[in-house]
């Protein structure tokens, strides 16, 4: 048996954050749903995701295998939906050949080898592979799944964070104090709930506050002077905190620089929220920064569901606190003030207008001044996230630079609406 | 209206500067105190008031005013000749 963990055609609703990965690669406590997937099994693992999401992923990972129909045909596959925050034991390899689904979303196809081979042609493209994999699963016996949770939008991350926050936890197994902890910082509440590893640094007046649960701080992170920290909550490798108030539920890192409030959130690596300013009930994406002052709103003044930009038009989240969603290399210029349930894309340079910043901002775009403009262009952007990276010493890759290539042109039309929109 | 009082009145309304005080020379950004976010500003009001396409890439390349002024001319024309 061997194991295929797939997107769906369902990958837009997760836009901005998957307009750059594959929606296995998104986040949710310590974890990508990926890493979490794979971690129940010992099998070798077959990926299938959009075909320009390729070339950046092999880079990434280069030993994995992306939409190989050779590898699917080699055995018995288990196919599992890469959306699933799927738990520890929570799905069986060994059965009958069926499909789980769940609210009319397959969950995981299990077939034999000799199935796949009857359906699957040499074909390497998403398409073809998922409209193969669609045909077994007409043709299976289907299970019907109640109790599962399946990642459809943005927030459903952000809300199930504190949930897997205290199951990993208990989860990774790692308890007590092997990194620097000052004299003078303080833990409130139970130690037991505290994991800091052995590079991490606590320095004086911080309190880790383990009340309401777990705190992880991973290897090399640094958490300076009058910071608070409340569980459950993970601080990623290599990740800074400076005077800052984290809450509940909030995931860290790698290598981010975190200051200001932030609650209920998750910020992937290398981004940037170093000052003060609220960020609450968001997901923000790689090399993001979001400047001093900049805070979202997460909840509306008369409490009610919060509407979220989501594959051209606003729908109603039926959530009453959503903050923003945020994708890789966004810059967010100094007091910026998002609205809730603001959607910002991939590239985009945020300039403060004084007002409440409008629920959503294409991708590569300028914003300023109350008015979308085309800016200096997509080069002019790459130079810059180029010149960020460099200050991380890192480089970005042929394949990242194709891959924002595809995003600037996927992202076009919406683009160029708005902008036409500002001019009249 | 010559393209060149139309250029200079953009400048002088974008720029907040005097419009009598513009001359041909002047660069955008060391005499005129363009910042980044002014210059992608004037790049779309010229585009506006011309209804013609500057590529980022030779919008970069305009620094004085009189560029601006032949590089709008110049457009004007090839979407003549079009």
């Amino acid at each position: 048996m061997k194991i295929c963990i797939f997107e769906d055609d369902k990958y837009k609703l997760l836009y901005p954050l998957s307009l750059t990965r594959p929606v296995f690669d998104l986040k949710c406590g310590y974890f990508t749903l990926r890493e979490r997937i794979s971690g129940n099994f010992s099998e070798d693992i077959c990926y299938l995701l959009r075909d320009y999401l390729v070339p950046f992923a092999q880079k990434k990972l280069p030993k994995a295998v992306f939409n190989d129909p050779d590898f699917l045909k080699s055995d018995d596959i288990l196919f599992i939906n890469g959306r699933w925050l799927l738990g520890k034991g929570e799905l069986c390899l060994e059965g009958e050949e069926e499909v789980g689904v769940y609210n009319d979303t397959i969950l995981y196809v299990r077939t034999k080898k000799e199935t796949i081979q009857s359906h699957f042609s040499s074909q390497f493209k998403f398409k073809t592979l998922l409209f193969s994999l669609n045909q077994i699963e007409q043709k299976l016996p289907h299970k019907e799944f109640n109790n599962v949770t399946l990642i459809t939008y943005p927030w459903d991350l952000v809300n199930n964070n504190s949930k897997i926050l205290c199951e990993d936890f208990e989860y990774t197994g790692k308890k007590g104090i092997q990194g620097s902890f000052s004299p003078q910082a303080a833990i409130y509440g139970d130690e037991s709930k505290i994991f800091i590893a052995k590079s991490a640094q606590i320095h004086p007046f911080v309190v880790l506050d383990t009340t309401e649960g777990p705190i992880y701080i991973d290897e090399e992170a640094v958490i300076y002077p009058h910071t608070r920290i409340e569980g459950p909550s993970y601080i990623g490798k290599a990740t800074h905190i400076f005077q800052a108030n984290i809450k509940q539920g909030v995931s860290l890192g790698p290598i981010c620089r975190v200051g200001g409030e932030v609650e209920e959130s998750i910020i992937h690596g290398f981004s940037n929220k170093f000052h003060t300013g609220f960020l609450g009930h968001s997901y923000v994406g790689e090399w993001v920064n979001l400047g001093a002052m900049s805070t979202t709103s997460d909840i509306k003044n008369d409490f009610s569901s919060v509407q979220v930009y989501i594959e051209g038009e606003l729908r109603d989240s039926k959530q009453i606190k959503v903050g923003s969603f945020i994708g890789d290399h966004s810059k967010i210029g100094i007091g910026c003030l998002l609205n809730t349930g603001t959607v910002v894309g991939v590239g985009a340079i945020v300039v403060p207008s004084g007002e409440v910043l409008p629920k959503f901002i294409p991708s590569f775009v300028w914003y300023l001044k109350g008015k979308f403009y085309k800016g200096y262009g997509f080069g002019k952007i790459i130079e810059g996230t180029k010149e960020q990276m460099k200050r991380r010493n890192m480089e970005m890759s042929e394949e990242e630079y194709e891959l924002l290539r595809e995003v600037f042109e996927l992202t076009k039309e919406e683009r160029n609406q708005l902008i036409a929109k500002s001019r009249r | 209206m010559p393209v060149r009082e139309k250029v200079k009145k953009i400048v002088a309304k974008v720029l907040r500067v005097p419009e009598e005080k513009i001359r041909e020379e002047n660069r955008f950004v060391q005499d005129l105190g363009a910042e980044s976010i002014d210059s992608v500003e004037l790049m779309a009001a010229f585009e506006a008031e011309f209804n013609i396409e500057i590529p980022p890439e030779e919008g970069e390349r305009v620094q004085t005013v009189g560029e601006a002024i032949r590089y709008i001319e110049n457009k004007l024309k090839e979407k003549e000749e079009k």
